[in-house]
C-alpha cells in the first residue's frame, strides 16, 4: 500500500480506483457467488479499509472525490433498485430504465440508516451511488447510499413507536428506532427526545425507506423553529 | 451551459428526489420545469417563478432571493470543502419558510436557511446525502 501513500491523506478516489481494479480489498469473490453481500458475511474488505483509515464514515461520505487527472471530468453517479447482487458488483435497475453495475469495495462507504457494511445491502433496496467509471463499465462506488430519503413531510399522527406523516397527497409512516432516530428542533443540535414533535408541523425527515411495507425508519426529523424565534 | 463565478447568495443547501424514482420518491414528478431527475446535476430554486415564489416564500426569512428560472445555471460551493457542483434549476424550493433561521455550520462557517435545493446526483457530488444540508455558497 506504500505505492498509495503521498505524504498526504491517502487519496480516497486513487485508492478506490486501485482497489476495484486489483481486487485486493474488494468484498466479496468471484469464488464466493452472489449473495454474499446480504448473507450477513463479515467484510474482509472493510476491515482492510478500516486499517487504511478508509471507513471513517462521516468523513468518508463527506469527502468529494477529486479527478485523479483533468481527463476525468467528474464523479459519476447511478440510482435505482438493486436487482441482484454478485459479488462485489450490484446490479442497479434505474428509475428512467436505465441500468448499472456498481461495485462495491473495500473503500466503500455504505450507509443504511447509519453508517454500515455492504453485508447489509439487499436485492430489492434503492440506492443512491457515487463513484468513479471503470473501464470495464462498473461504477466502483466510493459512497453509496441504500434506501436514503429526505422527505419534506406534515406530521398527522404520533404513537410511541411511530410517527404518520402526510408527504403531498400520500401517508407514509415513520418508525422510530431505538438509539437511532433523534429531532432536531429549530436547528438545536439532534436529541432523542421526541416529545416536542406536534401534530400539525412541517418537518424534514431523514431516513431509510423499508422496501417491504413502505414504511419509513426514522434517522432524524428536523423541524422548524418556533414562530416567536424566527426573523 | 456555462457555470459562473459571480456571487449570487449563499445559504443551507438541502436535497430532495424528483422525477422517475424509488421509494416515497417514486410520485415526486418531473417537477416544477418538468424536466427534473433525481440523477440529473440539477436543483430547486425558490424564485424560479412568481408561483414558486408564493409557495416558497423566503422574504418571510428575510432572503430577497432574486428571480432565475427554469434552465438558469448556477455553480453551488461547499463553504468547507470548497466542492462545488453546476447544476441546472430545474424545480421549485426549498419551502424556505418553513425553517426560518435554520443554520447549518462546519468548521465555524454557518449559513442561515434553506436557499436551494439539489438532487441526490448534485448534492452527493458535494457532499453526504445522510447529512441533510450544507452550508453553500451560490454563483452564477
Amino acid at each position: 500500500m506504500s505505492a498509495y501513500r503521498t505524504g498526504a491523506p491517502l487519496d480516497r478516489r486513487r485508492f478506490l480506483t486501485a482497489a476495484a481494479l486489483r481486487g485486493a480489498t474488494v468484498i466479496g469473490t468471484a469464488a464466493a457467488g452472489p449473495g454474499l453481500l446480504s448473507a450477513g458475511v463479515p467484510s474482509a474488505g472493510v476491515v482492510g479499509a478500516t486499517a487504511l483509515g478508509a471507513v471513517d464514515a462521516d468523513a468518508a461520505f463527506a469527502a468529494p472525490i477529486r479527478p485523479l487527472d483533468p481527463a476525468v471530468a467528474e464523479s459519476a453517479f447511478a440510482e435505482g433498485r438493486i436487482t441482484g447482487i454478485a459479488g462485489d458488483v450490484l446490479q442497479v435497475a434505474g428509475s428512467s430504465g436505465d441500468h448499472a453495475r456498481v461495485r462495491v469495495t473495500g473503500a466503500t462507504s455504505v450507509w443504511k440508516a447509519r453508517a454500515t457494511t455492504a453485508a447489509e445491502i439487499e436485492t430489492g433496496d434503492g440506492l443512491y451511488a457515487r463513484g468513479v467509471p471503470l473501464p470495464d463499465g462498473t461504477l466502483a462506488a466510493d459512497a453509496v447510499w441504500v434506501n436514503i430519503v429526505n422527505l419534506h413531510a406534515t406530521i398527522r399522527g404520533i404513537e410511541k413507536t411511530r410517527l404518520r406523516l402526510a408527504h403531498g397527497p400520500h401517508e407514509i409512516v415513520g418508525n422510530v428506532m431505538a438509539e437511532t432516530t433523534s429531532a432536531s428542533y429549530g436547528g438545536a443540535a439532534p436529541t432523542a427526545d421526541l416529545s416536542r414533535l406536534t401534530i400539525g408541523q412541517s418537518a424534514q425527515v431523514l431516513g431509510a425507506w423499508r422496501p417491504s411495507d413502505g414504511s419509513v425508519d426514522l434517522v432524524r426529523v428536523v423541524v422548524a423553529p418556533a414562530a416567536g424565534s424566527r426573523r | 451551459m456555462a457555470c459562473g463565478s459571480t456571487k449570487l447568495w449563499n445559504g443551507e443547501a438541502t436535497w430532495f428526489c424528483c422525477g422517475n424514482a424509488w421509494g416515497p420518491c417514486a410520485a415526486a414528478g418531473g417537477g416544477a420545469c418538468g424536466t427534473c431527475r433525481s440523477s440529473a446535476l440539477q436543483a430547486a430554486w425558490p424564485n424560479a417563478s412568481q408561483a414558486c415564489w408564493d409557495i416558497t416564500r423566503p422574504d418571510l426569512c428575510g432572503e430577497d432571493i432574486p428571480r432565475r428560472g427554469c434552465g438558469s445555471v448556477l455553480k453551488v460551493r461547499h463553504d468547507c470543502s470548497g466542492a462545488s457542483v453546476c447544476v441546472t434549476v430545474s424545480d421549485c424550493g426549498p419551502r424556505t419558510r418553513s425553517f426560518c433561521s435554520e443554520s447549518v455550520c462546519c468548521d465555524g462557517v454557518c449559513r442561515t436557511n434553506r436557499v436551494i435545493d439539489l438532487t441526490p446526483a448534485a448534492f452527493s457530488a458535494i457532499g453526504s446525502l445522510s447529512s441533510g444540508t450544507l452550508p453553500v455558497s451560490i454563483f452564477e
